[in-house]
């Protein structure tokens, strides 16, 4: 029962950053570009120490396969993932591009409607997948949220999933627009993937463009990165979450002991991520090893420069949880010492209403990545944290405000009139918003003492002596 | 006599030579007499140094005694005449002094002086052997007149051996009878047996014999003849000690009961001392035999004078040999009772602490001897790891009582098959060294016995084995330390390589204290259901089979067999009303030799980390289990019943977040802070260089105890191990509850499911979706919780309703409680001098939500709600 994940990748950045991450487990496992695990993988002095079959099965010729379904409504991406060097590991009935090839014209209400039209062979494939693993734990989906097949498509499938697989867990690493997105429309898009987002997923990982583009630049000193080299960063997160999953140890053996610590109620289920260091092979100026300290990784986790997301958070933003997860040569004292130092300068700042604290998950990192079996060594210690901040609330507002601005003017509102989920009139757009405003609401409440208990009483064990003053923001 | 002129030189040295000769002036006689005395034994020696060529001339061929080679060859062969054991000796002495002499240009007549001193030397030592006490006899036979006086410092014959002795104060310790008869008057003056007979008898004597006229009455007393004068008396008491003690000894040697190897060749060493006793009382019965067959013919009375062989003389001859005589009693008495170690420690305290060089050198030899039977069991424990000790006598020894109960493990071959005594370590190593071989021998026993490496043993035994003996120290410490380095690196790469310890430590680490967390996971999973059940339904095969289902699916399936086969899932002893979870337990076998550093005891700690963990980790996995049907649910279910109970979830959530965030940090500290950190420490010190078995095991030991103190599983003041069990029922409590609500949303959402779908129905059949009836028979629980409070006209909501309440009163209950207890344990956490600890009360209160217990006396500190 090894808890399997089915990954969907939908649209072309979903599987941009799909092949990307598939590429970087086939690295991190030791298995080659036809599927075979490598000789060192199969017989070395490693093998066996990681667990392939969370998110690879393997075929009757022993290849790993990976647990992915390839979906676009438009052949370019998959094609050329189709022609790469990682052509051969991925099941071909997996992968679905629509006949048509016409693609969903950054219009979700395409997507959206064209997923309905070829929802039938698309679930057939997802429900053979889920046939094939003995304990599913639950779904990831990639996608991005501005442009058409990502989010419209997307955007259904999570409706889909949910009536079908009512307790699975369903993931997601949703790219977010950046703030200079060419695709005008792209806050009609989001707000629309955002109402799926909020009530038919169970945790998204919010990534947004912007916030890539800005590390890549910053911290990687690329001046206009490249796409490939933004999903290098996306696959770096997607590896570094799931390598608990991959390398058991202690805990955090499965997505649930992940979210669970994460999520405390519902609707605050968007996480942020920070990386740290980053390096890649994509990535030039990354190469340089960098001797990290745990106190280093943790105290730069907290910085919003390296957070991959561009909330703005206010005052009383404050976490919800939070989970580093550190890979490398970490020692618990270590952790233990940057802990202390954390809180003692209070480099973050917690929910009043309930205990949090950063929580710290130590993973190995894949031994292949190492020399001899990789000509350069990963830096000594990196982390991921993964953090439920109230300040993505932001990030909603800014969206929220985006709409805001094109419906005024009822702008490019015609293509979506003509697809069918706007056949009956616009009434979607009113009820995506109203679920963002009140999971913008349930945010701001979050950063009260009061939250859990609402209006009335007044939870006097929130000890933390913070404001009283009822809620707000609704 | 031709007086030729003689060169002063020949003068000066003829009279130092007679200077040291002859004393100055004796006490009896006045300086008249010492001077003619001088004056006539330097008139003698001139003529004699003179005529000596002459004399000689007259009884062999002519200008023979000018020849100096044939004078000193001459002299060469009366000394090896004499038969003594030193002539050998004096003769080559001779001949480096006659070398000497010839290389002396300035002295003519070398011959002669030669020839005189060997006559010099002869008559002196003659006068040796007629002993003392002839004062006056025969002055003419003495050609120097030199008169003889005790402790003059010329060279007398002594036993062998003994010669360093000083003369010692005569010790009145013979035999108490002795003086009886002296008190009771049985001697009585003259009468008796003459000196003759006396002597005749003595040699018998003082082998301990009965005679005529010393008849021994038993062992320690001797029967003098009642009719002897006084100074005969006290002269035979002198002589009567070396002889009761030469009995006593002889027995001692003789006796055949065994007290043990040291204690036979302690009697052997004696009985060679008494060889050499009776050498000399050999030696001195050759001398009385030919005084008296000289004296036989002469006058009795007198004669014995003359040959130089008299009682006195036999007290003087004997004195030596009856102080060492005394000292082996002393020493034999002293070791009456003691044995190996114990006796030796007594021999060599007094080859060490006794001041007096005689009895240190005697002793010194007597250690030599006795010490081979130790030393050859010393040998066969360092180099085969054998006790070969039949009389107990090494300072190892077996643990007999031990053999049963202890059953066949390899802990009570380490730990118990051997003991160190530390009063049997002779003093002749110290007690470290004692140690050391004590180890060495125990490894060595272990390797063969336990790990059944005999083979290396034997080859190791044949390598390096080196013959030990007394004295040689240097050597013994440098091969002990080389057999124990050898040992100790054979024994711990046994443990490493054949018995894979390393392995197996990592082996408990991941499977008894949750390590391996994918296989612990899905055991908990597929066993989840079982283990619900009470105890006594739960089957040993399900248990095993569930086992080997978690084995196949997790990465366990890769570990080693041998591990895989240790591991065993099993049931505690059953106790009363307990469920499946209470009783359920991993085990990993651990057997010989291993069980030596994992022993029992540690296997214990092992349980019971595992049952801690194993119940955190059943905690996690409720909540998580919970957590993920409220999660999903909340997509559907939940979220269609939101507007009833919203609320009630949101609390829900905030609690079980709470929990979880509880166990997930005490999981930390645990699996973290508390067993890396002491696994890195274990780690460490097996690593270390000069690491042994014995390091191992308490390195071992110091690990686990560290896991359970911080472990929170007791050795504290505080109970930790009671709180949090608390805690841990409170939240599987909880877990419960939250589940009942799901239970209700469910209903709940079933009940409205329905309506909708009779609603759509009646719609379609054209009649009103929602009646009034409706309204009463069904549930007015889709609106707000208050106006189905006052729909008093059907029982159903109100009971439906009560049971929430008494939900709802539950879970505020559940989780003021789990408040509470969180609070004191923070609380006493913060006391707690560990560092560790304390660490655990902050990452439990990370952003200080809670407030300590203590802290709530503080102003300002809020009252709980």
């Amino acid at each position: 029962m090894p808890r399997e994940i089915i990954t969907l990748q939908a649209g072309q950045c979903g599987n941009s950053v799909g092949s990307q991450f598939w590429q970087q487990l086939c690295q991190e496992h030791g298995i080659n570009q036809d599927g075979n695990l490598h000789p060192y993988a199969a017989e070395g002095p490693h093998a066996g120490g990681d667990r392939k079959d969370v998110f690879f099965y393997q075929s009757d010729d022993t290849r790993y396969i990976p647990r992915a379904i390839l979906l676009d409504l438009e052949p370019r991406v998959i094609d050329s993932i189709l022609s790469g060097p990682y052509k051969n590991i991925y099941n071909p009935e997996n992968v679905y591009v629509h006949k048509s090839g016409t693609g969903a014209g950054n219009n979700w209400a395409a997507g959206y409607a064209m997923g309905e039209t070829i929802q039938d062979e698309v679930l057939d494939i997802i429900d053979r997948e889920a046939d094939g693993s003995d304990s599913l734990e639950g779904f990831m989906l990639l996608h991005s949220i501005a442009g058409g097949t990502g989010s419209g498509l997307g955007s259904f499938l999570l409706e889909r999933l949910n009536d079908r697989f009512p307790k699975k867990l369903i993931q997601t690493y949703s790219v977010f627009p950046g703030n200079q997105d060419d695709i005008v429309v792209q806050p009609y898009n989001s707000l629309l993937s955002l109402r799926r987002l909020t009530q038919n997923a169970d945790s998204v990982v919010v990534l947004d463009n912007g916030a890539l583009s800005r590390i890549a630049a910053d911290t990687l000193h690329v001046q206009e990165p490249s796409f490939a080299q933004t999903n290098q960063l996306v696959s770096t997160v997607m590896c570094a979450s799931t390598a608990t999953l991959r390398y058991p140890g202690y805990m955090h053996n499965d997505l649930v002991g992940i979210v669970a610590s994460l999520i405390p109620t519902p609707r605050c289920h968007f996480l942020q991520t920070s990386y740290t260091p980053f390096t890649g092979n994509n990535v030039e100026a990354a190469k340089l090893v960098r001797k990290t300290t745990v106190l280093d990784v943790m105290r730069r986790l907290l910085q919003p420069k390296n957070r991959m997301v561009s909330a703005n958070p206010s005052k009383t933003s404050c976490y919800i949880s939070i989970l580093n997860i550190i890979m490398g040569e970490a020692d618990p004292t270590d952790v233990h010492k940057s802990l202390l130092r954390i809180r003692e300068r209070q480099l973050a700042t917690f929910i009043p209403w309930g205990p949090a604290s950063i929580q710290v998950a130590l993973s190995r990192t894949s031994p292949y990545l190492q020399p001899p079996y990789s000509s350069r060594p990963p830096p000594r210690v990196s982390g991921l944290m993964l953090a439920n901040h109230t300040g993505i609330a932001t990030l909603f507002k800014r969206i929220v405000a985006q709409y805001d601005m094109l419906r005024k003017r009822n702008a490019f509102l015609e293509q979506y009139k003509r697809e069918e989920p706007f056949r009956d009139g616009l009434g979607e757009f009113d009820e995506a918003r109203t679920v963002a405003v009140d999971l913008i609401a349930e945010y701001e409440a979050a950063e009260k003492a009061n939250y859990l208990s609402g209006d009335g009483e007044e939870e006097a064990e929130t000890g933390a002596d913070r404001r009283t003053d009822g809620v707000t923001g609704r | 006599m031709s007086t030729t002129a003689p060169p002063t030189r020949l003068d000066s040295a003829l009279s130092s030579l007679l200077s040291r000769l002859i004393p100055d002036r004796l006490p009896h006689e006045s300086q008249e007499q010492a001077d003619a005395r001088w004056e006539a034994a330097n008139e003698r020696a001139r003529s004699l140094i003179n005529s000596a060529a002459d004399a000689e001339a007259d009884e062999s061929s002519d200008g023979r005694w000018e020849d100096v080679e044939f004078v000193a060859e001459e002299l060469r062969r009366r000394m090896r005449d004499e038969g003594d054991d030193d002539g050998q000796e004096r003769a080559q002495r001779l001949g480096g002094l006659v070398e000497r002499l010839q290389a002396q240009k300035v002295l003519g007549r070398k011959g002669g002086i030669l020839w005189f001193l060997g006559r010099v030397a002869e008559d002196m030592r003659r006068e040796e052997e007629e002993g003392e006490g002839d004062d006056g006899d025969d002055e003419g036979k003495r050609l120097l007149g030199v008169p003889r006086s005790r402790g003059m410092g010329s060279p007398r014959a002594r036993p062998v051996g003994e010669r360093a002795t000083g003369p010692r104060p005569q010790e009145a310790s013979v035999g108490a009878e002795q003086k009886d008869d002296i008190a009771n008057g049985r001697v009585e003056q003259g009468g008796g047996p003459t000196e003759a007979a006396l002597m005749r008898d003595l040699p018998f004597t003082l082998q301990g014999l009965s005679s005529t006229n010393l008849a021994f009455e038993d062992d320690v007393s001797l029967k003098l003849p009642p009719t002897l004068p006084v100074p005969m008396i006290a002269l035979l008491h002198a002589l009567a000690e070396p002889a009761l003690l030469y009995r006593s000894l002889a027995k001692f040697a003789e006796k055949s009961e065994t007290g043990g190897l040291v204690s036979q060749s302690l009697q052997s060493a004696i009985g060679m001392e008494l060889r050499s006793y009776l050498t000399l009382v050999a030696q001195l019965e050759g001398q009385i035999r030919r005084a008296l067959l000289s004296v036989d013919d002469q006058a009795p009375k007198g004669g014995l004078g003359k040959t130089g062989v008299t009682l006195k003389r036999l007290v003087v001859w004997t004195r030596d040999a009856t102080i060492a005589l005394r000292l082996m009693s002393l020493i034999v008495e002293s070791s009456r009772g003691k044995k190996g170690g114990e006796l030796i420690s007594c021999i060599h305290d007094y080859a060490t602490s006794h001041g007096d060089p005689f009895v240190h050198t005697f002793a010194e030899r007597l250690l030599g001897n006795i010490t081979k039977p130790f030393y050859s069991m010393l040998r066969r424990w360092v180099y085969d790891g054998e006790l070969e000790d039949p009389y107990q006598e090494f300072f190892v020894h077996e643990n007999s009582d031990n053999e049963d109960g202890m059953g066949p493990g390899a802990t009570s071959v380490w730990e118990h098959k051997y003991a160190l005594k530390p009063a049997m370590v002779p003093s002749i190593m110290t007690p470290d060294f004692a140690n050391r071989v004590f180890l060495i021998g125990k490894s060595l026993n272990f390797i063969r016995y336990s790990c059944a490496d005999s083979p290396w043993i034997e080859s190791h035994s044949l390598t390096s084995s080196r013959e030990l003996s007394y004295g040689d120290t240097a050597t013994l410490s440098s091969s002990i330390d080389t057999a124990y380095t050898a040992v100790m690196a054979r024994l711990l790469s046994l443990m490493e390589t054949k018995f894979a310890l390393f392995t197996h430590l990592t082996a408990l680490k991941k499977y008894l204290l949750l390590g391996q967390g994918d296989f612990i996971a899905l055991l908990m999973e597929s066993l989840a259901d079982n283990l619900d059940q009470p105890a006594n339904s739960q089957y040993r095969h399900t248990l095993t089979a569930q086992l080997e289902h978690a084995i196949r699916n997790s990465n366990a399936q890769h570990d080693n067999a041998d591990v895989l086969r240790r591991l065993d899932a099993r049931m505690l002893e059953l106790s009363h009303g307990e469920i499946g979870w209470d009783v359920f337990t991993l085990e990993y076998r651990i057997d010989s030799p291993l069980d030596v550093i994992v022993t029992p005891w540690a296997s214990k700690q092992y349980l019971k980390v595992f049952n801690f963990l194993w119940r955190v980790k059943r905690v996690e996995f409720a909540l998580g289990t919970t957590w993920r049907k409220c999660m999903t649910g909340a997509r559907g279910v939940l979220a269609a019943v939101d507007d009833k109970l919203g609320a009630d979830w949101k609390l829900a959530r905030g609690a079980m977040a709470e929990m979880i965030h509880f166990v997930n940090q005490l999981q930390w500290y645990i699996l973290f802070e508390v067993i890396e950190a002491g696994c890195e420490g274990l780690q460490k010190s097996i690593r270390k260089p000069d690491a042994t078995l014995d390091t191992l095991i308490s390195a071992h030991t110091a690990y686990l105890k560290s896991i359970t103190r911080k472990g929170l599983l007791g050795g504290g003041a505080i109970d930790f191990p009671t709180q949090l069990h608390e805690l841990l029922k409170l939240m599987l409590s909880y877990k419960e509850a939250a589940d009942a609500l799901w239970s209700i949303s469910i209903d709940e959402f079933g009940r409205r499911q329905e309506r909708a779908a009779k609603i759509e129905t009646r719609t379609k059949a054209g009649r009103w979706g929602l009646t009034e009836a409706d309204d009463d028979a069904s549930s007015l629980s889709t609106r707000s919780p208050i106006p189905a409070l006052l729909s008093m006209g059907n029982s159903k909501p109100l009971d439906e309703h009560a049971v929430l309440e008494t939900l709802r009163q539950r879970l505020r209950g559940l989780r003021g409680d789990f408040r509470a207890k969180i609070t004191v344990l923070l609380g006493d956490l913060r006391d707690q001098p560990d560092t560790d600890m304390r660490f655990l009360g902050v990452v439990m209160n990370f952003n200080d939500v809670y407030q300590p217990a203590r802290r709530r006396r503080a102003p300002g500190g809020k009252t709980k709600g």
